[in-house]
């Protein structure tokens, strides 16, 4: 099932990842939360390169 | 000099939407679609004169003042999946687009402030063409545009007039002359015919029974109008005081939704029942054209607000008006329609 991502009302908190079904979405948009874009993934270090 | 057909407008609108009030839409985030009234989107310029002031010694007017601009318009067409999707994303404020191509799905309910969401409604561009170019007669570009309501009517036949929406906007008064748009190609529609309706109304199925004659549901915006207009919002040249002022903001008022049907009443009909006991429920409206193109209108709560006997084509109907109300989970409309073209209000 398809997921999308939403954030909560007035863009608190982290975004959250919800079915993109009417059932789970609609009472999440009345209640003020909005999509928004996948959060950024934290970039990987690798500390032991071959050189 | 060759005489201009009003066969020849072309009109083309931001399918996606502004980033504010001010920055018109880029041709990339424009389309091409058809509409069945001729009437124009005329900017309209209000002016002032001096007749009313002393000191010029006599009554009549010696110069006039450039005030405000108004844009308004309307669109008539037959319903298809994509500008039931634009109507519904523009008219009811609030999207989140999902699926891929040639499935996206658009998840539309009205804008909660209360909730923290914005007042202001999603802005679009408006263009409208006659012969753009050397020979140009119209070339022009509203900028700033809202939806301040749409209008289903669905009606018995199988004519495409049986299925029509109206979208009404209004703008900014911001326009742009030569709009600088080279209108991209025609979309192609995909429309959603009377004939695909499923309804549900209050716990009856309207369709199934064969009664539902005919079918009308709307939202309007009421937009504060006056509201746009605030000490510093601006002017259609921008810094020039004398050319008029523009709004700077379009944001809905008490907003109104309203849903009235008639369909055949015969025994075992429960309109005048439910009318009496106030019985609520939903209502949901949907029109297909295949699995992905559809709109479905959900009013959450709705309640009889009157149900009276009559006739049509000789036959005993029934018309009623419903209360469209909030529900608490719900809230009072939403709209999910499916169709193939992307960035929808995005």
């Amino acid at each position: 099932m398809e997921r999308v991502f939403m954030k909560l009302p007035f863009g608190v908190g982290e975004p959250t990842e919800v079915d993109a079904t009417p059932e789970a979405l609609i009472p999440k948009m009345v209640a003020g939360w909005t999509q928004c874009p996948p959060p950024e993934l934290p970039e990987e270090v690798i500390e032991d390169v071959d050189r | 000099m060759s005489t201009a057909r009003m066969q020849e407008i072309l009109i083309g609108f931001g399918k996606g939407k502004q980033t504010d009030i001010a920055t018109a839409n880029l041709v990339a985030a424009i389309w091409q679609l058809k509409k069945l009234n001729a009437a124009l989107a005329n900017p309209k310029l209000n002016t002032e004169d001096d007749a009313e002031e002393f000191g010029k010694g006599h009554e009549f007017p010696t110069q006039t003042f450039k005030t405000s601009w108004d844009v308004s318009g309307t669109l008539e067409k037959y319903l298809s999946a994509e500008i039931a999707a634009w109507a519904m994303a523009f008219g009811l404020g609030k999207v989140v687009k999902s699926g891929t191509t040639p499935n996206f799905t658009y998840t539309c309910t009205p804008l909660f402030p209360a909730n923290g969401d914005a007042a202001e409604l999603p802005y679009f561009s408006f263009v409208e063409q006659i012969r753009p170019g050397a020979g140009v007669v119209a070339d022009r570009m509203a900028v700033g545009c809202v939806v301040e309501g749409w209008t289903l009517s669905l009606g018995s036949g199988p004519g495409r007039a049986n299925s029509k929406i109206t979208v009404e906007f209004v703008g900014s008064g911001k326009v742009t002359e030569p709009s600088g748009i080279t209108m991209p190609a025609a979309t192609l529609e995909k429309l959603l015919p009377s004939a695909s309706l499923a309804l549900s109304i209050n716990g009856v199925n309207y369709v199934s029974n064969k009664n539902i004659v005919s079918l009308e549901t709307s939202w309007k915006n009421n937009v504060r109008l006056d509201g746009g207009f605030y000490p510093g919002s601006g002017f259609q040249s921008p810094a020039d005081a004398t050319s008029g002022a523009i709004r700077g903001r379009l944001e809905f008022g008490n907003r109104q939704g309203t849903l009235k049907f008639v369909a055949r009443f015969e025994n075992g009909s429960t309109e005048l029942t439910k009318l009496k006991s106030q019985a609520t429920g939903t209502a949901v409206i949907s029109l297909t054209y295949d699995a992905n193109n559809s709109l479905e209108v959900t009013w959450q709560k709705i309640s009889f607000a009157t149900a009276e006997l009559g006739e049509t084509d000789g036959l005993v109907t029934v018309s009623v008006d419903c209360l469209p109300m909030w529900d608490e989970t719900n809230g009072i409309v939403s709209a999910v329609v499916e169709c193939g073209v992307d960035g929808i209000c995005q």
